[in-house]
């Protein structure tokens, strides 16, 4: 068996976001975590949305779905269902995973499937240059809110508690470290598990940039208890001078793969056609 | 002596309409005589006014007709919603305690045999819901029915209920079948005459049909959002998921349903979807998804009356023009259109074979009447022997571990290139719905995009050689040509039988195929002359608009219905 590293991933094609752009940081973690875990890429699955972070799989050595924008988690979950050997993680973005996907965001939290779910949270739409994405905060100016945004933002934790996910982590790209620590913890989590990840969008955000993050940001410590879910609630919603990073909650509760019978006898792409109760059938409607 | 009998039940929904249909029919297929069993119901569960036709006959048929012999009703209202389609010397069942009717109340000769329902309910102290199987012995006696028969079926009916809920129905089954025994001895004009059983024949409805195709084809996994009328294919698949091994999932909405069927194809399985018109629309997107990323995929689309909510519980064929047009960007697919319940079985083992074998999109167009009404079809039509051929897939043997993997590849003559499945070492590839090279990477290359363009637009020239000629029926030489798709086949076929009596000969050319359009064939078909005669369940014509665009042939002369009830064969008649 060949050791998988950070390096297998490659495709030999370069990044083309933005120099600095936060999801350098990510793509790095990613790799990293995957290397740690040992999972190469013809054992897993990336599931990619529309949006700048979508273009990663050009770089990324691993089976790859580039779908349709904010549809990641649909497809996720039935290829979990037919193949749940294999580890699957949603690369997403906040405008493609809480606005076009809000409502699948929600309907996956609650089955509980086995997958990841990595938000890249900018609170832009970097691709269409740069209007408000749903977790965009109160008075931010951007293209499509010259007078800054005046919905309250879409809180990507405390959403994903309510709609009973299984990990919330939040993690910043600013501290790869850090991230590929969560990420991994997140592919090892059985059960959906969301890492909201806080990245600076170097071209079309002026506010929120790295040096904004890091004077706010810090590492939930020990004293909170994870699992208790009125807590990572508190927690979630601790936004402004300080900011936690780590992770909210975790719980363990059996996945929509575990409570589906035809997966007893294995994964659903190596079980054979088998028409022997056919006639069976046939002898209920006569 | 009767050759064929029709008997419809009414009342309000909720009291067991539907399934004194089925019991009816399966009583009397059980002998070996051909059933067909129609409903009406508006859209509620209760309340609303349900009615069940079922068609009994010694040969086969292929619609209702205009008759209805024995009307068994459950309150007022049926009557009087429907007494008028009596024929003469009907057969009028009612509870008196209703409203007392009599000969003089209907303008044609009626019988009207009372049956005190509610009073055996309250006698027998049981629920009231259960006086439709007082009725549906009455009926079988009213038949020359066999009381065993429909004791044996109502066994097997209420066999989860237990034995207490299956002895109380026959009993009450018994009481109705006494009744008219004692009360109306001599009622025997529409005993039915003897039918030859010659094997065991199925009662289901198409979305049934389906399940058993898709099942049958191999099919692992559907993911479909409820709605009426493809609700039974849901029942089907997951009340067998456990013993078939598949997975059924009910997904958020039709846009999840589709990319969820989308990602389970690419994860290595045959899926499937099914809705109807209304969300269809909302998967169109990942149809167009489905055509870019070349993913097999199986469609069942329940028409019903449009657009937007429409008439959601009557039937309507007016969605050809929409799958046929669906989705962003051009790529190829399949349209499907069974025109009965055994064709809709062998149709769906075929669309599967069919998206396997070029990658991409299959529909199956099936309506409310087709999927609601339950069908007589002999046992034989579900056992032929099926192979499964999935299609260009790569052996995880032929890869070489550490490469990627050429999914795309444009060396092939009938744009077809071999799949491989996640997990496969060496098969690394980007399924990718922006446009892209030979291993799915991004690309905006003009030449690129022309030959993947090409790539994929050359399996509608593979797919030539597959296109499955319409199904010619009746007299070559006939002067009237009557040309129709789908569940309108079925009253067509049924007016050139009554026709035929008439001495009138006719022919019928039925579509099942619909596109990539067979126009060949078409313009042979109808080469020949005489009237041409388009009958279609949908107001524009669809079918005959495809053929003008197709051959150039203009058809002058069409029949359309699209009030959401089914073709009455002599309604063609009278409009010929």
């Amino acid at each position: 068996m060949t050791t998988v590293r950070s390096s297998s991933f490659m495709t030999g094609k370069m990044p083309t976001w933005c120099p600095g752009c936060g999801d350098f940081g990510i793509w790095t973690s990613l790799k990293d975590a995957l290397a740690g875990l040992g999972i190469s890429g013809d054992d897993g699955v990336c599931v990619y949305g529309v949006g700048c972070h979508g273009n990663m799989y050009n770089w990324m050595k691993i089976y790859g779905f580039a779908g349709l924008h904010g549809r990641t988690l649909p497809v996720a979950q039935a290829i979990k269902l037919v193949n749940h050997e294999l580890p699957v993680i949603c690369i997403s973005g906040d405008g493609d995973g809480l606005g076009e996907g809000g409502n699948h965001f929600i309907h996956a939290a609650k089955r509980n499937p086995d997958i990841t779910v990595i938000i890249h949270d900018n609170q832009v739409y970097g691709l269409t240059t740069g209007q408000a994405s749903p977790s965009a905060k109160k008075g931010f100016v951007t293209k499509s809110t010259p007078e800054g945004v005046t919905d309250a933002p879409i809180n990507p934790l405390a959403l994903a508690l309510t709609a009973g996910a299984t990990f919330v982590a939040r993690g910043f790209s600013g501290d790869t470290q850090g991230l590929t620590e969560l990420l991994k913890r997140a592919i090892q989590h059985k059960g959906f598990s969301l890492v909201d990840v806080l990245q600076p969008c170097v071209t079309f955000d002026k506010v929120h940039t790295y040096m904004w993050y890091r004077e706010r940001v810090y590492y939930l410590d020990t004293s909170h208890d994870a699992s208790d879910k009125v807590k990572a609630f508190e927690k979630a919603y601790e936004w402004g001078d300080k900011i936690p990073l780590g992770v909210f909650y975790e719980e363990d509760r059996p996945t929509a793969e575990e409570l589906e019978p035809a997966l007893k006898c294995g994964p659903l792409a190596k079980q054979p056609i088998d028409s022997s109760c056919f006639d069976a059938l046939l002898e209920e409607f006569i | 002596m009767m050759s064929s009998v029709t008997w419809k039940i009414g009342g309000e929904a909720g009291f067991g309409i539907m399934s004194s249909g089925t019991m009816l029919a399966k009583t009397f297929s059980r002998q070996g005589y051909k059933t067909l069993a129609t409903n009406e119901y508006p859209s509620l569960i209760r309340g609303g006014h349900n009615v069940i036709t079922v068609r009994i006959a010694v040969e086969e048929f292929y619609s209702l007709r205009k008759d209805v012999h024995i009307l068994a009703t459950l309150n007022k209202q049926t009557v009087d919603l429907h007494k008028d389609e009596l024929n003469d010397d009907g057969i009028l069942l009612f509870d008196p305690a209703d409203f007392d009717w009599k000969p003089e109340h209907f303008s044609r000769h009626v019988v009207c045999i009372p049956i005190p329902l509610k009073e055996m309910v309250r006698v027998k102290s049981v629920d009231p819901v259960m006086r439709n199987t007082i009725v549906l012995g009455a009926s079988v006696a009213l038949l020359g029915g066999v009381f065993e028969n429909l004791k044996t079926v109502i066994a097997d009916q209420f066999q989860k209920k237990g034995e207490k809920v299956i002895a109380y129905n026959a009993e009450l089954a018994w009481m109705g079948f006494d009744h008219i025994k004692k009360t109306a001895g001599d009622v025997r004009h529409f005993y039915l005459k003897n039918a030859e059983k010659r094997e065991d024949q199925l009662i289901l409805n198409a979305s049934e049909a389906l399940g058993l195709g898709a099942v049958r084809a191999g099919m692992k996994f559907s993911a479909i959002y409820p709605m009426t009328p493809i609700n039974s294919v849901i029942t089907f698949l997951a009340d067998h998921a456990k013993e078939l091994g598949i997975v059924y999932k009910q997904p958020e909405d039709e846009i999840a349903g589709m990319n969820m069927a989308i990602g389970a194809a690419y994860a290595g399985i045959r899926s499937m979807v099914a809705t109807s018109g209304g969300g269809f629309a909302l998967m169109v997107e990942a149809l167009s998804l489905a055509g870019m990323q070349e993913i097999p995929v199986v469609i069942d689309l329940g028409m019903r009356v449009g657009p937007a909510t429409g008439m959601p519980t009557w039937t309507e064929s007016g969605e050809l023009r929409f799958v046929i047009h669906a989705g962003h960007g051009e790529f190829p697919r399949i349209v499907l259109a069974p025109g009965s319940c055994e064709e809709c079985f062998r149709l769906t083992i075929h669309a599967f074979h069919l998206a396997e074998k070029y990658q991409i999109p299959v529909f199956i167009l099936t309506d409310k009447y087709l999927n609601e009404s339950q069908w007589c079809v002999p046992k034989s039509m579900f056992t032929k022997p099926v192979s499964i051929d999935r299609g260009k897939v790569v052996k995880e043997e032929e890869l070489t571990p550490g490469q990627m993997f050429k999914r795309y590849r444009l060396d092939v003559e009938d744009g077809v290139s071999p799949r491989s499945f996640p997990g496969m070492k060496g098969g690394i590839y980007f399924n990718n719905s922006y446009e892209h090279d030979e291993f799915g990477l991004v690309t905006e290359d003009p030449d690129m995009r022309k030959r993947m363009v090409d790539k994929r637009l050359r399996k509608f020239q593979a797919i030539q050689k597959d296109i499955m000629s319409p199904q010619v029926f009746g007299d070559d030489n006939a002067d009237i040509t009557f040309v129709t798709w789908g569940s309108t086949t079925g009253p067509v076929r049924e007016a050139m039988t009554m026709l035929e009596h008439q001495g009138m000969h006719t022919r019928c050319i039925q579509y099942f195929w619909l596109y990539p359009f067979p126009s060949e064939e078409t313009k042979s078909l109808l080469a020949k002359g005489g009237r041409i005669i388009d009958v279609e369940q949908n107001a524009t014509a669809q079918l005959a608009g495809l053929i003008r665009e197709y051959t150039g042939i203009d058809i002058q002369e069409k029949i359309v219905k699209y009030n959401g009830r089914p073709f009455f064969p002599e309604e063609i008649i009278e409009r010929l």
